[in-house]
């Protein structure tokens, strides 16, 4: 996989930096041996200063001529290795609109860089060794994200939080293991060695430690791919108008027909950060009617692939033996019960666990939303703590798990030496976030602990 | 004088060097200061312990000689770790130092190939980068092909006691005075390091009833696979402690201290500090133990082990008498602490070949390691690899799965060390399969494949492995229930087994001692104990030994893919110029290696791969 971006190592890369929104400037930035050389042949300070002869990290005034126009602009550069990618850099901040960055990028293509691929510069930042995989990923996640969570996500990506939390774990394996070992290595000291109920114990917790980490994956991966709901019950209780009410515009076709809705329907819609992809499915009945035939089959596909199913009835009629049929096939999923056309049956008893909604008022949609954001909103995911939004690091977390629940399991009937073989696995799973996987810290630990004679 | 290779030094390191390279046929010189010298114990009175007694089983399995002078001269031994698991079991063993020193020197005295003079290596002689020969102090010039630097602690060496420096070597023997100079000349990279040892006594003045007796333990296993039965435990040690007023003693004179007064320079080891480190750096310890060892059976000195110091004379008196049974007791020798020139041991190749010199080879001390187990393992390895590529054979490296040998070589030279490097089960990572009981399973074939193992060895070993074989297909069998297997189930504290179980589900019962069983419950007849525990040990722990083996399995194709020894690092694009420099100081024979060297990250290796 790295072979072919190899090749390309040596190239000059440019690229708008700021993406396709139209702000009130554009930052356009080129990485790569040639990059001073291209800067040079299009951007003139008044002083005839070249690009090249820029103090490094400091802002110049100048005008980038292009074939097209003459635009006035600021220059910065900053020289390998001491620069984001490690390589030379220079960045052109321009008026916005993408008439004249694309413009810049064009001309800097025309005088030999190309054109960057998505998250190149980052790649090219850790290939360079300027920042940590962990980090590096955190980066693509920021490039990627399309809503403030998955933003957030990425910059505790970034910022080293998963790193953090793996070094801590990884820090209480290594002050185990360095009470473990030392019996083995020092069996002669009037030292106090630690006993297999003490072990036991500090392993529970690191492992509930980072079991409950592990839970947000479920976030991590609600924030990268967002979350699939979807909306069923039997025919005319108004699971299209809810659609609509969740999407705020008319998206569905809403009329009193039972079954106007023969496939399904599909749109997205953000419920404070999350990205929420709703499915409006057909009305779920025994029918004849081939067309509305294959939308039922597709509906009861869909029930086993969402996140959370709102289950639809009409709160202005009795329930029937349908929107029963309908609850056996749903009830041992995640889903949320609603009671639709509040508006005009205001004189029914409410059934306990259920929301009432007007979907034609718009009543009880906010509350809704709030119940759906709850399912999903782990602490970590409202207060700001750590979340695992990439499967590497899941793996290596679980892999870690795995190894210390074998030696809960195992240190009632085996010597510590034994158990200490899962431990140190434990160890080097989180390596693989840490990159410390070779244990030299532990005898470092036994010997800033112990006072040892021989 | 023509040689095919000169050995420089007599230490563990020197005398296995010079053994593996004459048995292999290699006519070779040992160049020593004095006879006198000759794996002298400048330390502690013992072989073994944690990690050292494997050491010590696989010099022996690869047909060292360490192994059987310790087992020849014992004066108690002892398995520590027992009750733990199998593979930290720890042999060690006090020995007669000056019975130890005999036997080795009428070894070596009598090994055909074989030379030795009394003698100071001065300038190593060398030619279009290669070894041609050795000059000595004494102007005198011996050609050869291959030269092993086995000097210990001799380098420029200076003891320390209080205000008195003297240019001395270990235990008053003179030092080596002009061999660093040549070394500088060669473009070595010399380091100072430090060590110490305590003071000797004369056992008559010791009160031994306020002592706790430490008595060696019974048929025991030996460090040889060779020898027949270990000797009896005709000595005792003797453990007491420090006191309140050690201490107060010690801290009234720190001024005094040589180590803290700024008098040495040298880096000494953490795991072996004097008792005023001790005393600083674990300011709440009240006390700390203090162990006698006997020396020897020709006089009464005893060993003080955990009061190593550089303390003046006086202070010293003062600490001895202040624990408690040796209050009246007379010094024979006052302790130091000694510095010494030792090389970087990033310099050299796993096969402890230097990358400087082809044909130069160094071992033991000078390669900053600390320990008469470590020097003698890594002699012995110099000495195979120096006559194998004298023979024009391919030189061989132990793996890390393959040797606590291994991991101590591939430490010095993926890691180098900034203190003196003392073994530890704990650095090898594949602990569990590198056992004492099982070093001849993994290393006498390569012993017998590079000329030291001999017949009479092999033929045991083949013996040994055939009857494990055998024992092995018995596992599956079963055992039929009785009143015997319960009653032995019982006192193994498992539960009974009313329709008898099989072998392997016996040995897999977390109480149960295969060779225990067998003899009560007579399983089978006609295997010796060795053979018994062993596969005992294997069945028991196959969960964890496979699991081991995995991991093995997953990090080969890393070891084995190879880098060339003249690859430049430096020409790979989007290699990190810190690593790329760091790759090309430590030159790795393999990704694997270079993969645990420090500063070298896992992005690193990935571009690594792409290239090779």
């Amino acid at each position: 996989m790295y072979n072919k971006h190899m090749e390309n190592l040596t190239d000059t890369i440019v690229a708008i930096s700021t993406g396709s929104t139209s702000g009130a400037i554009s930052i356009v930035r080129m990485s790569g041996k040639n990059a001073l050389d291209i800067a040079d042949k299009i951007f003139f300070t008044s002083k005839n200063k070249k690009p090249s002869a820029f103090t490094p990290r400091m802002l110049e005034l100048g005008k980038i001529k292009t074939k097209n126009f003459s635009e006035q602009a600021l220059c910065v550069v900053f020289f390998a290795p001491n620069s984001y990618t490690g390589e030379n850099l220079v960045e052109f901040q321009c008026h916005g609109g993408l008439k004249v960055a694309n413009g810049i990028v064009e001309e800097c293509i025309d005088k030999g860089a190309r054109l960057a691929t998505n998250g190149e510069f980052t790649k090219r930042a850790f290939i360079n060794g300027k920042i940590s995989l962990a980090s590096a990923e955190g980066v693509m996640d920021i490039i990627n994200a399309e809503t403030d969570a998955q933003i957030r996500a990425g910059y505790d990506l970034l910022n080293g939080d998963l790193s953090k939390l793996a070094y801590s774990a990884q820090d209480e394996l290594t002050d185990l293991l360095s009470e473990i070992e030392v019996s083995f290595d020092y069996p002669e000291e009037q030292i106090e060695y630690i006993t297999k109920t003490k072990t036991k114990q500090r392993l529970i917790e690191l492992s509930n430690k980072i079991q409950s980490v592990l839970e947000t994956s479920k976030t991590g991966e609600i924030i990268q791919n967002g979350i699939s709901i979807l909306i069923v019950g039997k025919p005319n209780v108004g699971k299209s108008s809810l659609l609509n009410s969740l999407l705020a515009r008319e998206r569905a076709i809403v009329t009193d027909i039972p079954g106007t809705t023969r496939d399904t329907i599909e749109d997205s819609f953000v419920i404070n950060g999350i990205k929420a992809k709703i499915i409006d499915t057909a009305g779920i009945h025994s029918t004849t009617d081939m067309v509305e035939k294959l939308g039922v089959d597709k509906a009861k596909a869909l029930i086993n692939s969402a996140d959370i199913i709102l289950f639809v009835t009409d709160s202005s009629s009795t329930l029937t033996e349908e929107d029963n049929q309908i609850f056996e096939l749903i009830k041992s999923k995640e889903y949320i019960k609603i009671a639709n056309k509040s508006d005009i049956s205001k004189s029914l008893q409410k059934e306990p666990k259920t929301i009432y909604i007007s979907a034609k008022t718009g009543e009880g949609i906010e509350s809704l939303k709030k119940e759906i954001y709850s399912k999903f909103a782990s602490p970590s995911l409202t207060e700001g703590g750590v979340i695992i939004t990439n499967a590497r690091h899941k793996q290596a977390l679980e892999e870690s798990l795995k190894n210390i629940n074998n030696a809960i399991a195992d240190i009632d009937n085996q010597t510590l030496d034994l158990i200490s073989i899962d431990l140190k696995l434990a160890y080097s799973a989180l390596g693989e976030i840490t990159g410390n996987t070779t244990g030299e810290d532990i005898i470092d630990a036994i010997f800033s602990k112990f006072c040892l004679g021989k | 004088m023509k040689y095919d290779a000169i050995v420089v030094g007599g230490g563990h390191a020197g005398a296995e060097a010079c053994l593996a390279l004459a048995r292999t046929g290699n006519k070779t010189l040992l160049v020593t200061l004095t006879k006198e010298g000759i794996t002298f114990l400048a330390c502690n009175p013992s072989i073994g312990g944690t990690a050292k007694g494997h050491l010590v089983c696989e010099i022996d399995a690869l047909g060292g000689e360490m192994g059987k002078n310790a087992d020849a001269t014992t004066l108690q031994l002892r398995m520590l770790n027992l009750g733990k698991g199998p593979a930290v079991h720890s042999l060690r063993a006090q020995v007669d130092k000056n019975a130890y020193h005999r036997t080795m020197q009428h070894v070596l005295e009598n090994q055909e190939n074989l030379d030795i003079v009394e003698d100071e290596g001065a300038k190593i002689l060398t030619k279009d980068g290669a070894v041609c020969g050795l000059v000595t102090a004494s102007g005198k010039t011996f050609e050869c092909r291959a030269i092993v630097l086995a000097c210990g602690v001799y380098l420029n060496s200076r003891t320390i006691t209080g205000e008195i420096i003297k240019d001395s070597g270990p235990a008053g023997f003179s030092n080596s005075k002009n061999l660093t100079q040549s070394l500088i000349e060669l473009g070595f990279d010399i380091r100072r390091f430090k060590t110490g040892t305590p003071p000797r006594l004369d056992g008559d003045s010791i009160d031994y009833s306020k002592f706790e007796v430490q008595k060696g333990d019974k048929n025991i296993q030996t460090f040889s696979f060779l020898t027949k039965r270990a000797k009896p435990n005709i000595k005792v040690c003797y453990l007491g402690y420090t006191t309140a007023k050690t201490k107060q003693i010690i801290l009234d004179n720190l001024d005094k201290a040589p180590m803290y007064s700024g008098v040495i320079k040298g880096l000494g080891p953490r795991y072996c500090p004097s008792i005023e480190t001790k005393i600083v750096r674990f300011s709440d310890k009240e006390r700390h133990q203090v162990f006698l060892e006997p020396e020897t059976l020709d006089n009464n000195q005893i060993y003080v082990q955990g009061m190593s110091t550089s303390m003046p004379k006086d202070i010293q008196q003062q600490m001895i008498e202040s624990i408690v049974g040796l209050e009246k007791s007379k010094f024979v020798k006052y302790g130091y602490a000694i510095e010494y020139d030792c090389i970087n041991p990033l310099n050299l190749y796993p096969t402890l070949e230097t990358k400087l010199v082809k044909g130069l080879y160094c071992a033991g001390q000078i390669n900053g390691t600390s320990g008469y187990e470590e020097a003698g393992a890594q002699g012995l390895l110099a000495g195979i690899n120096a006559s194998l590529q004298l023979r024009g054979k391919e030189q061989i490296i132990l793996s890390r799965d393959s040797s606590y040998i291994g991991v101590l070589v591939d430490d010095l030279t993926t890691k180098g060390t900034n203190e003196p490097y003392r073994m530890m089960t704990s650095r090898a990572e594949y602990r569990l399969l590198l056992r004492q009981d099982n070093a001849d399973q993994r290393l006498t074939q390569i012993g017998r494949d590079v000329g030291l193992v001999d017949d009479e060895r092999y033929a045991k070993f083949c013996k040994k492995m055939k009857n494990i074989q055998k024992l092995k297909s018995k596992l599956s069998k079963t055992i039929p229930p009785s009143k015997q297997l319960d009653e032995y189930l019982a006192s193994a504290h498992e539960t009974p087994a009313p329709r008898g179980l099989t072998i392997d589900n016996l040995c897999k019962r977390a109480g149960t001692d295969l060779y225990q069983a067998n003899k009560v419950l007579h399983l089978f007849s006609g295997y010796s104990k060795a053979e018994i525990v062993e596969v005992g040990i294997e069945s028991k722990y196959e969960g964890y030994l496979s699991r081991q083996n995995q991991l093995i399995e997953r990090t080969k194709k890393l070891e084995e893919k190879r880098i060339p020894k003249d690859f430049d690092f430096t020409s790979i694009k989007g290699l990190r110029l810190e690593a790329a420099e760091k790759l090309n100081q430590i030159k790795p024979l393999s990704v694997g290696a270079a993969s645990r060297i420090s500063g070298v990250n896992p992005a690193d290796i990935t571009i690594l791969l792409m290239h090779l």
